[in-house]
Formats: structure tokens, C-alpha cells, sequence
């Protein structure tokens, strides 16, 4: 007789799962199976939803009153069809950035004596694309942060990474564009911490997808050796940082 | 309210108005708060997650599609803000503090009103507390939704922005560890232990 997997069960007690009838037949059938169930159940029976402090009539305003002057000074703004898919985004932006840098350097250009009107907009022009960059490599920071998150706090007897490692293969393509890009822009602290996390991406993705505690240890103590997530952090919030400084400072060229 | 109303206010506030979305802070507060509590397990947590789950909800009004409901939307919000808080919280290696958790699951009522009977309750609720102060972010934050709130695994996938074997798994491993620590008080209980 086969028996239903633990995993079964418990989808089963929460009414998930498929052929829910059949499981059912069974359990009232397999003595190992009703046991293993019984167990599962009266666990959970334990476990009783815990009420929230109260909270009357006035917290609303009470929540209110305390965001109120932290509330961002612009009104929320409209970023409806692109914010659908940030991968794909952050890889066309990547993309995009890149073709624009490589075209920058090899197309001849000729030196003008004085600043025009046009070069003024040239300037403008490289300071928005500047700002893109910096926007989406902050974005892709976060993923990234978000990623080495999970994977470092990934638990049990075998580990299962696998969706970390699909997650890290997207984000690999992402980052060599950028990093690609910093480079040639002469960002030499943004391309090292890049690199860093290209190689340990890399690592995540090709590895074996289901760990021992004892391998996913191992892995878990070269990346704390590293201080990746650190690097990573301290980036994204000086990014971030810097797009604020940008979006608040007036820009002197305009 | 009606239906009208609210989808005035909620144009009002995607176009910046703060006073509408004051409205929509007053109205959904208390729900968002009662979900930030049993996903952090702490009062104090859970005021943080509620106050930067409504900074980020009006920071991201602009990507809100107005047919869709503000209600799934925020609550979207507020369980990937508590799981940033645990993550946070772990990263810094803080100590999961579930004494505000304990103290609601204390109060809560016993079917007997002997001091046997609460003792035992108590020792379960101070397990269940610290067995869940152990989950990762994820496991835990799929295990309320899941356990707590009702939601079926495909919603959790869409809140949590998981994969269906993700979210299955992580609900998985955290019945699997709540198993293994509230063991010894089911066996105490009389429940036949599973090997």
C-alpha cells in the first residue's frame, strides 16, 4: 500500500490538495496513515489563533497622527505598465544603460569650444541617464538583498534552494550588465560589490538545489565570510541615498 | 461608506490628496494592525510594521490599479513588511521576543476553569510562542496566513509573492517544526506520539 507523504496530510488537514476523497478512503483505511494524520491534527489543534490586543474606534486617527509628517511630500505617482515585471525591467534598463555607454564611447564626437544649448542638454541628458542607472542598480540591489535574505535563513534537516537558484539565475544576467556598466562608467566601489555578488549569485545558482545542514552551513559561513550582504546593504542604501539627494537637489545646469 | 464613496476616495488619495487618504489609514487600521500582530507576535513590532505598511502603501498608490481591491492590496503590503521586520530582526540576530503573543495566548479562554488545566494551557501557549519565535521569516509569515487568516495556498503564493511548491513548503516546514516542539505536550496530553 502506498501511504501519503506528510506534506500530503498536512495540505490535507488544511482542505488543500487534490483528490481530497481519495485521501480521505485512505486514511480511513491505513492505520499508518490515520496515526500520522491524527498526529498532524491535534498539533494544530494546539495552536489557537491568538487575539490582537484590542484596539478601539480611535486608532485610525491614532495611526494617522503618526505618519502624517512622515508622509513622502510628493503625491504618489502614477508607474502603472512598467512596474508589472522589475526582472524584465531591470534587465531591458540594464541593457539599455549598457548600449547607451558603449555608444557614448565609441561614437566620435566632436569637441565643442564653448558650452551650447545642445551640449547643455547632453549634460542633462547623461545626468538622467546617470540617474536611471543609479535607480536601477538600487532596485536590483534590493532583489538581490531580498534573495541572500532568504537563502541565509533557509532551514530544516535538507535545505531546499531551488527556488533561490532560479531566482539567482535571473538576477545573474541583471547584474553582469550593470556591473558591465559601472565599470566603463569608472564606478569602481559599485562594479567590486557587483562582482562580489556575480560570483556568489553564481554559486547559489549552479550549486546543488537541496543541501544538507551540514553543506548548506558551509555555504551559509563563506557568504557571512564575505560580509556579501553587508557590501550589498550598505550600496543600496547609499543608492538610495543618492537618489534622493538628486531628486531633491535643483539641478544647476537647468 | 458605499462603493461609490470608496472609489472616490481612493482616486482622490492615488492623486495625492491626504486627507482621503487619511480616510483609508482610519479605515483599515485596526485590520492591518491585527495582522502585523500575528504575523510579528510582538505589539511593538507590530506598530512599526503598521506604520510603515501604510508609508509604503501610499508611497506605491501610483502602481495601485483602481479596479482592484485596496483591501487585498494592503494586506499584500502589510505581510511582506512583517516579513522584512523578521528578516531584519534576524539579520541582527535579535531574539524573537514573544512575551506579547504569550500574553494574548494566556488570555485566552480554557475550556476549564481549574489551575491544572490553565498551567497546562499556559505551557502549551509558551510553546506554540517560542516554536513559532523559530521559523524563518517566510515560514512563519506563510504559516499565519495559512493557520491564523484561512488563506488557501494560491493566495498566500500571490501575498507573499512565492511559487505554489514555495509556499507549500514553507507551510510544510513549519507545521513540521511546530510538530516536533509541541511534541512532548501532545504526548502529555495523551495524543500518541508519531516516530
Amino acid at each position: 500500500m502506498t501511504h501519503y507523504s506528510e506534506e500530503d496530510l498536512t495540505l490535507f488537514f488544511y482542505g488543500e490538495g487534490r483528490r481530497r476523497g481519495a485521501v480521505q478512503l485512505h486514511i480511513d483505511s491505513c492505520p499508518t496513515c490515520a496515526a500520522l494524520y491524527q498526529n498532524i491534527a491535534s498539533t494544530m489543534k494546539l495552536i489557537a489563533t491568538p487575539e490582537a490586543p484590542e484596539r478601539d474606534e480611535r486608532y485610525g486617527l491614532e495611526v494617522w497622527q503618526r505618519i502624517r509628517p512622515i508622509l513622502p511630500v510628493h503625491p504618489p505617482s502614477h508607474s502603472p505598465w512598467w512596474a508589472v515585471n522589475r526582472l524584465v525591467l531591470g534587465g531591458a534598463v540594464a541593457a539599455l544603460i549598457l548600449a547607451a555607454f558603449i555608444a557614448g564611447r565609441t561614437w566620435p564626437q566632436p569637441q565643442p569650444p564653448s558650452r551650447t544649448p545642445a551640449a547643455a542638454s547632453s549634460l542633462a541628458s547623461t545626468d538622467v541617464s546617470d540617474r536611471m542607472r543609479m535607480v536601477a542598480i538600487s532596485d536590483h540591489l534590493e532583489q538581490s538583498e531580498r534573495l541572500l535574505l532568504d537563502f541565509v535563513n533557509a532551514g530544516g534537516q535538507v535545505v531546499d534552494v531551488s527556488n533561490q537558484q532560479a531566482l539567482a539565475s535571473e538576477l545573474i544576467k541583471t547584474n553582469r550588465l550593470y556591473r558591465e556598466a559601472a565599470d566603463g562608467a569608472g564606478d569602481v566601489g559599485i562594479a567590486d560589490v557587483l562582482d562580489a555578488l556575480e560570483r556568489n549569485l553564481i554559486e547559489i545558482a549552479h550549486g546543488p538545489s537541496t543541501l544538507s545542514l551540514a553543506e548548506f552551513n558551509k555555504t551559509r559561513m563563506w557568504l557571512d565570510a564575505s560580509a556579501l550582504l553587508f557590501k550589498v546593504r550598505v550600496l543600496s542604501d547609499e543608492l538610495h541615498e543618492r537618489e534622493l539627494s538628486s531628486a531633491t537637489t535643483p539641478r544647476k545646469d537647468a | 461608506m458605499d462603493a461609490t464613496d470608496r472609489t472616490a476616495v481612493l482616486a482622490r488619495a492615488r492623486g495625492g490628496d491626504g486627507e482621503a487618504f487619511r480616510v483609508l489609514v482610519e479605515q483599515h487600521s485596526r485590520r492591518v494592525f491585527q495582522l502585523a500582530f500575528r504575523m510579528t507576535g510582538n505589539e511593538h513590532d507590530a506598530e512599526d510594521v503598521v506604520q510603515e505598511s501604510f508609508l509604503r502603501a501610499y508611497r506605491q498608490l501610483g502602481r495601485f490599479e483602481a479596479r482592484a481591491n485596496f483591501g487585498t492590496w494592503l494586506y499584500r503590503i502589510v505581510a511582506n513588511c512583517a516579513v522584512d521586520m523578521l528578516r531584519a530582526k534576524r539579520s541582527r540576530g535579535d531574539q524573537m521576543n514573544p512575551a506579547g503573543l504569550e500574553e494574548q495566548l494566556l488570555s485566552a479562554p480554557t475550556t476549564g476553569p481549574n489551575p491544572e488545566r490553565l498551567a497546562e494551557s499556559a505551557e502549551i501557549q509558551r510553546r506554540v510562542a517560542a516554536a513559532l519565535g523559530e521559523l524563518s521569516p517566510v515560514e512563519r509569515a506563510a504559516f499565519t496566513l495559512r493557520h491564523y487568516e484561512g488563506r488557501s495556498i494560491e493566495e498566500i503564493c500571490s501575498t507573499l509573492n512565492l511559487r505554489t511548491s514555495a509556499a507549500k513548503h514553507s507551510v510544510f516546514r513549519a507545521v513540521k517544526k511546530l510538530r516536533v516542539a509541541l511534541g512532548p505536550l501532545r504526548m502529555a496530553a495523551g495524543t500518541p506520539e508519531q516516530p
